[in-house]
């Protein structure tokens, strides 16, 4: 790799960065799961135009239908505040959601994958989408 | 043995010790000790065990102390005596029946069987207890050695045999009260201070004298040879607990939503179940990647219910057939938990009739130990 090239992509880099909400506490990790999901959203739709945190807010606080009866939104067990602990169902302590008391959410793309699979399904009764995944993480990055 | 008529019993009458001071020390401890075993096992609850236990534990040293003494102890005290008195039951029979019963220096004829029916049921109560202790609770020095099985059916025993010494306790007490109103003489006082009136012109034989240093060494033979068995015995590891590591992915992924179950607490059955609809996990979607699913299969396969012969193990490998994965669904926990206010399960400090951890503070090792039950305080939800 040239300079000319390593100059490219650093820019490239910084300007994808500068393109999205900005995050209470960048993280690498955590920039590269959005950058995916960035691309996914983007190959589902040419129009898609950026993550939006006023979207992911009101996701996070929808009640749903088509999942289980149970848990019929995120705040079944997450609460209506995602800077305080949820608790799961049998009275497990869920910690925070909000990136900024919990600084490695939405760090471990294992982890991530695992949770959207489970409580996407649990909650919607389906696989969430790109965008509606990008919106939450977007939203709980500045809470 | 004597007989003397009721007319003749009074305050003329010279008072004779008959029963000496260890032999009635005796008496009221075991009433002592039998009163706690009773309540204890009858009405407490189940965390009352290590009294019931306690007691039991008394009923035994009591018992080895009093066959000592039965062939040490004062005349009175000695089984030999007591064996020699039970000759006159006929007559004492004929004679109750007619009501003039036969009066008695020492044991009436009726009182030694009662005595003797006392210790073989105090003896089999022991032996019993001992048995559930080491086969359903896998405590005590025969841990090592009883399953549950053999312990449970040394319970159907133990609790026969304890409703049949309340009916004892009963016909006791009445023998003693009837028999203290025909001869006019107060025995309840006779066993608390040792006299028993001496008859008119009664001579008595001169009695064999108490050898205590023979007891005692006796004593301290038994005490030293059971007292070594029983402790090597309690160096057994306690049978069907089997060593079992601990697995991290088993405790992160279950154990992230709810108390991570002790794998012993389901047959392998309902485990494979519950693995195979991870989708469908009680109203939720708890599906794993392959590999840590089957890694979960793997250690939930090793230790589930049939490795282990605890009492949990054993009682919950008998599923619900509507419910084979739900443990709160088996007969034996409903029946366990009725005395449970339902609210309890959803306080603050409980929070889920899944979280077993909040009063069986033995959970994480699978044993529920009766004595390690901490029930919380119903606080607001």
């Amino acid at each position: 790799m040239n300079k000319s090239h390593k100059i490219a992509l650093i820019s490239l880099l910084s300007l994808s960065n500068v393109s999205m909400v900005l995050p209470a506490a960048a993280d690498p990790a955590r920039d590269a799961i959005l950058a995916t999901l960035a691309e996914e959203a983007k190959k589902a739709d040419p129009a898609f135009g950026g993550f939006s945190a006023e979207r992911g807010q009101a996701f996070f606080a929808a009640k749903h239908t088509g999942g289980k009866p149970d848990t019929p939104s995120c705040t079944s067990c997450h609460s209506q505040d995602p800077t305080a602990a949820g608790e799961t169902r049998a009275g497990k302590r869920i910690e925070p959601l909000a990136v900024s008391k919990n600084p490695s959410r939405f760090t471990k793309v294992d982890e991530v994958n695992k949770w959207f699979g489970r409580n996407c399904n649990s909650v919607l009764g389906r696989e969430c989408t790109a965008v509606e995944k990008g919106d939450f993480i977007i939203y709980l990055s500045g809470k | 043995m004597v007989n003397w008529s009721v007319s003749d019993a009074h305050s003329s009458l010279q008072m004779v010790r008959v029963w000496d001071l260890p032999t009635r020390l005796f008496h009221w401890l075991l009433v002592l000790s039998v009163f706690t075993a009773l309540l204890t096992g009858f009405l407490a609850p189940e965390w009352w065990l290590g009294l019931h236990l306690t007691a039991g534990y008394a009923i035994v040293l009591l018992l080895v102390f009093r066959f000592v003494w039965g062939i040490f102890g004062t005349e009175y005290a000695r089984l030999s005596n007591m064996a020699n008195a039970t000759r006159g039951i006929w007559n004492y029979v004929r004679g109750l029946a007619l009501l003039r019963p036969p009066h008695y220096f020492g044991h009436n004829p009726a009182g030694v069987f009662m005595i003797f029916g006392f210790l073989a049921v105090f003896v089999v109560l022991v032996v019993t207890g001992l048995m559930i202790e080491g086969g359903e609770e896998k405590q005590g020095p025969l841990a090592g050695v009883t399953t549950y099985a053999l312990g449970h059916r040394a319970k159907e025993v133990h609790e026969v045999l304890a409703l049949l010494v309340l009916l004892m306790i009963g016909i006791h007490i009445a023998g003693v009260s009837v028999e203290s109103w025909l001869q006019g003489v107060n025995l309840v006082r006779g066993m608390i201070d040792g006299l028993m009136p001496r008859p008119w012109g009664y001579h008595i034989p001169t009695p064999r004298r108490a050898r205590p240093l023979a007891a005692g060494s006796v004593i301290l033979v038994l005490a030293i040879a059971t007292g070594g068995a029983l402790y090597a015995l309690s160096t057994l590891p306690p049978l069907g607990i089997p060593p079992m590591a601990e697995n991290a992915t088993y405790r992160a992924e279950c154990g992230a939503c709810h108390w991570s179950f002790h794998p012993s607490l389901l047959p392998r059955s309902s485990w494979e179940q519950l693995l195979a609809k991870l989708d469908e996990h009680f109203g939720e979607d708890a599906s794993l990647p392959a590999d840590k699913k089957n890694e979960i299969a793997r250690y939930l396969a090793a230790y589930s219910g049939e490795s282990w012969d605890t009492e949990a193990a054993n009682r919950f490998r008998l599923v619900s057939a509507s419910d084979p994965m739900q443990i709160t669904k088996t007969s034996y926990w409903v029946a366990k938990h009725r005395q449970i206010d339902p609210k309890l399960f959803q306080s603050a400090a409980v929070k889920s009739s899944s979280n077993c951890t909040a009063c069986h503070k033995d959970a994480d090792t699978g044993r529920f130990d009766d004595q390690r039950i901490e029930v919380p305080k119903a606080s607001g939800p």
